[in-house]
């Protein structure tokens, strides 16, 4: 693959260590995506040979069966968050971990979905499926931005650090507050509109569209153009001016440059805030399935 | 007069660095421009943005030159007059003059940023910025929220609901229960289901599992109907609340049940006898929560799982083991082994071409079934039902009951009578029948006649309308007019002598009643032999007449003779012509491409078979009960 690149002519980062590197899906020569191949294999082929009457269902022998592998994993499964604020080498490494998490946990998919019988409908049974679908989709998500979003970002942020990416904007927003000192009243508030008014964040849309309309920035920006523009017309324009247009329009740049970092780190980040509090959820809507339909056995 | 200025400005490690100058005058002017006595680098701040003068008496005026309000000890104001013993403090932006009289009469000035810029990278800041958790609530809160919401809302409020339950099972519901012939289809129809659906909603319905069946969805939103106690499963005593044992009668006694079930092994079998769910149980077969028409599908194998093998468990059983389907033995139906009017006896063999019934009736199917002959002319007279080649029709005997499933019992006067008439004679406008099923009075009503005869022998005999006893088979009524003849009786005497050789004739081995019966004599009284006729061959199955109406494309009856295909040729009347189990197999069971709907046809046992069936057959039935008692007080026991 490195070599394909060298001949491609493009830069090669790290070829030494992309080759030695290998990503957690395919850890062991996917030992553990073969693993939960055929976990699911052994529970299709059961439920194809099964036939209960009236029709398949979670109380079954397999029924049981598969519905306890699913919690024992769904348990197991949820106890990554406690295994990856611990680090420790090998023979369990996080790595190994990761692996068995990801590829069992969609292994959970095929043993969950028998486990029901194919019987959904409005009772918590069917929310503990849901919840459990809607985290193994969440943690889908996470495991494909993951694997998509950092080339992205390396190639957004170019060389440029977090830190950098910040003193950048507030190197030019100092210049901008020096260069506004001369300014009247009105100049300077439209300056001050950049300086206090721009959030380079933002709220979660905006974080997610990178797009922020009403940024204090941008307005900024287009009114100081306007007044250029107006002033030529006329004659020269004021050269304080000019130079407050070319530091809004660096800044802007620079916020764009950031805010497509932060979206695609938003995008990094968000599946877990939906796959984190579902487990709970789930775990919640596990317990009361168990618990109910032996009290109401 | 005069100010002295003191700017403080921040050290990066934190100190101050104060700058102190004097000024002389008696006038400041504070501001962002650079002709201001104190500069302030703020752009919420005006070029020109307060003037300050000292008045005499240690006050000073201020002043706002740019429109732009100052704020002094809280509140706005453009224009204000100062104590400078006060300390008064003066906002301006981000920053505050602080005044104090000083030395020689002179006023300090302390002009201190007081809101920090924003400025310093610092790793908090960064984070909010770059990472999400500014912007979404904590993961923390958001899993604690979601899992107490699930636990109390799905957990809490259906168990306090259960704990607090009080169960009222619906009358209408156990109205229901005790009609066990009812089809679930039939009761259902009875208003119960859409009762259901109006259902009001309770906490603990969030634990079903699925939809009730139809005959139980009523039970919709009042679990502890059958749920009656926490982790116990559902109990018969529960089933039987509504369904009364009377209406569900037992499968067999239940010491020879026990006996004959298969004992479950294994960890299965370990797993039931741990959580006290032991075999038998209704809900052993009967599932619930799976869809309007689960709760009487019953899985085959619930059957063959005690009958395959029932002979090593129960060694007296007189039933054959079963299999499956494929391997059902031949059937073995109750056929009449010893007629009698009060205790006919009855004796399951099995159906082979040597099977034979001993009903007492002498009938030739085949006769009967003739499309030429005298018994299709006389029917086609007589407008009885006839079938398209104008035999006899099935249907003209045998008529089906109410539910179509067995055939109305067969009756001498309806489905005989039409053609073996018992008019004797026409006397004026009057036909003279012989009572069917009573011998003694038979022969009683005879002798009557002849003595009448005798004993009014005036009558006028060229009327015609007084006719002999003359027994061929004929239309009622119309041959013996024809053969109308004098009886010239002139005494009793000679009238009890015809009378007797009459009756004779009537019980005779060429009689009347010998067509149809056995007639054998007792001393020196005609005995006629009493007629069984099955009923009910198969009596532990249902074979619904109804549904095999058309049968093999074929229609009335052509249906009937393709199942019971010996008919036509039957001489005998102890002929037993229900079709072999084979004939059933031609479509159940049978690969769909092999039948003519190109669907499968059904092979389950209960397709046949019930098993909350009753042991025996029900009595006799009222008409063959009424029968018995007249036979039995004419002496004429069987």
């Amino acid at each position: 693959m490195a070599t394909r690149a060298i001949l491609r002519g493009k830069a090669v980062h790290g070829a030494a260590r992309d080759t030695a590197h290998e990503g957690f899906l395919g850890h062991r020569h996917a030992r553990w995506a073969k693993v939960a191949a055929a976990i699911s294999l052994i529970a299709i082929l059961a439920y194809a040979l099964h036939d209960p009457l009236p029709r398949p269902n979670g109380g079954t022998w397999l029924g049981y069966g598969l519905g306890s592998v699913a919690l024992l994993l769904i348990i197991w499964l949820s106890l990554i968050g406690l295994r990856k604020r611990i680090v420790t080498p090998r023979p369990y490494s996080l790595k190994a971990w990761t692996s068995a998490h990801v590829w069992l946990g969609l292994s959970l998919i095929v043993i969950g979905t028998l486990h029901t019988g194919f019987q959904l409908g409005w009772n918590v049974h069917t929310l503990a499926w849901t919840l459990m679908m809607i985290v193994i989709l969440s943690g889908l998500w996470g495991v494909s931005a993951y694997t998509a979003l950092p080339q992205q970002m390396s190639a957004n942020r170019g060389e440029m650090t977090q830190p950098q990416m910040l003193e950048a904007i507030r190197a030019i927003d100092r210049q901008l507050d020096s260069a506004a000192q001369p300014l009247g009243r009105e100049d300077a508030g439209i300056v001050r509109l950049s300086l206090e008014q721009c959030d380079i964040a933002g709220s979660l849309w905006q974080r997610l569209t990178a797009r922020q309309p009403a940024c204090g920035n941008r307005r900024a920006l287009d009114s100081i153009a306007a007044r250029v523009h107006a002033q030529k017309q006329y004659g020269r324009p004021d050269a304080r001016l000019q130079q407050i247009q070319f530091l809004l329009e660096r800044k802007d740049a620079a916020l764009s440059q950031a805010r497509r970092h932060i979206r695609m780190k938003t995008l990094l980040e968000l599946w877990l805030y939906i796959h984190v509090p579902m487990t709970f959820a789930l775990i919640a809507a596990l317990a009361a399935h168990v618990l109910s339909v032996f009290l109401y056995w | 007069m005069s100010f002295v200025i003191r700017q403080i400005a921040k050290r990066a490690d934190g100190g101050d660095i104060i700058r102190t100058r004097a000024l002389p005058g008696s006038e400041i002017t504070v501001g962002r421009g650079t002709d201001c006595d104190i500069q302030i680098a703020d752009l919420g701040i005006m070029l020109r943005h307060v003037r300050l003068v000292q008045l005499p008496g240690g006050r000073v005026a201020v002043e706002a030159l740019g429109g732009v309000p100052v704020a002094i000890d809280g509140k706005f104001v453009s224009r204000a007059d100062l104590a400078v013993v006060d300390n008064p403090a003066i906002d301006l932006a981000s920053h505050r003059l602080l005044l104090s009289p000083h030395e020689d009469g002179s006023i300090a000035v302390t002009a201190e940023r007081v809101i920090a810029p924003v400025d310093a990278a610092d790793a908090a800041l960064e984070t909010g910025i770059f990472s999400l958790g500014e912007a979404m609530p904590s993961k923390r809160a958001m899993a604690w929220i979601g899992a107490l919401l699930v636990l109390l809302g799905l957990l809490g409020w259906p168990l306090l609901h259960f704990m607090g339950e009080q169960t009222v099972l619906p009358g209408a519901m156990i109205t229901a229960a005790t009609q066990p012939g009812k089809s679930p289809v039939a009761v259902a129809g009875t208003g119960l289901v859409a009762a259901a659906d109006k259902a009001a909603f309770t906490p603990d319905m969030v634990w079903s599992t699925g939809g009730l069946s139809s005959v139980h969805a009523s039970l919709s939103n009042n679990c502890g109907a059958c749920h009656q106690k926490a982790f116990v499963s559902v109990t018969d005593g529960a089933c039987q609340a509504c369904h009364k044992p009377d209406a569900l009668p037992e499968h067999a006694a239940p010491d020879r049940l026990a006996r004959g079930q298969l004992p479950e092994t294994g960890v299965i079998g370990a797993a039931h006898r741990q959580f006290g769910l032991p075999a038998g149980r209704c809900a052993s077969c009967h599932r619930e929560h799976e869809g309007p028409a689960s709760v009487t599908t019953v899985a085959e194998q619930y059957c063959t799982d005690c009958h395959a093998g029932l002979n090593n468990r129960l060694p007296d059983t007189s039933l054959t083991n079963v299999p499956d389907w494929a391997g059902h033995p031949q059937f073995r139906p109750r056929l009449v082994a010893q007629p009698s009017a009060t205790t006919p006896l009855f004796r399951r063999a099995v159906l082979e071409s040597t099977a034979r019934e001993n009903s007492g009736l002498v009938y030739p199917h085949d006769l009967h079934q003739l499309p030429r002959g005298a018994v299709a002319n006389m029917a086609q007279k007589q407008g009885l039902k006839v079938g398209p080649g104008g035999a006899l029709g099935c249907g003209s005997c045998h008529e089906p009951d109410a539910d179509g499933i067995r055939f109305r019992p067969i009756s001498m006067e309806k489905d005989c009578g039409a053609c073996h008439d018992l008019a004797f004679a026409r006397d004026g406008g009057t036909l003279r029948t012989l009572p069917h099923g009573k011998p003694a009075q038979v022969a009683g009503i005879i002798r009557d006649f002849y003595l009448s005869r005798s004993l009014a022998p005036h009558v006028d005999r060229s009327m015609p309308g007084l006719q002999p006893i003359a027994f061929a088979r004929r239309a009622p009524g119309r041959l013996a007019e024809a053969e109308a003849i004098d009886l010239g009786l002139v005494s009793p005497a000679q009238a009890r002598g015809r009378a007797e050789a009459a009756v004779a004739a009537v019980f005779g081995a060429k009689g009347l009643c010998s067509e149809c019966h056995a007639i054998s004599s007792a001393s020196g009284r005609p005995v006629v032999a009493p007629v069984t006729l099955g009923d009910h061959y198969l009596t532990r199955a249902r074979f619904g007449h109804k549904q095999h109406r058309i049968f093999d494309r074929k229609t009335g009856d052509a249906a009937c003779v393709a199942c019971h295909t010996s008919t036509t040729a039957s001489k005998l009347a102890s002929d037993v012509l229900l079709p072999p189990i084979a004939t059933c197999r031609q479509c159940h069971g049978a690969p769909a491409a092999r039948l003519s709907g190109g669907s499968k046809v059904s092979a389950d046992c209960n397709s046949c078979h019930s098993f909350h069936q009753l042991l025996e057959p029900p009595s006799l039935p009222p008409r063959r009960a009424a029968f018995a008692a007249v036979h039995r007080r004419a002496g004429f026991e069987g």
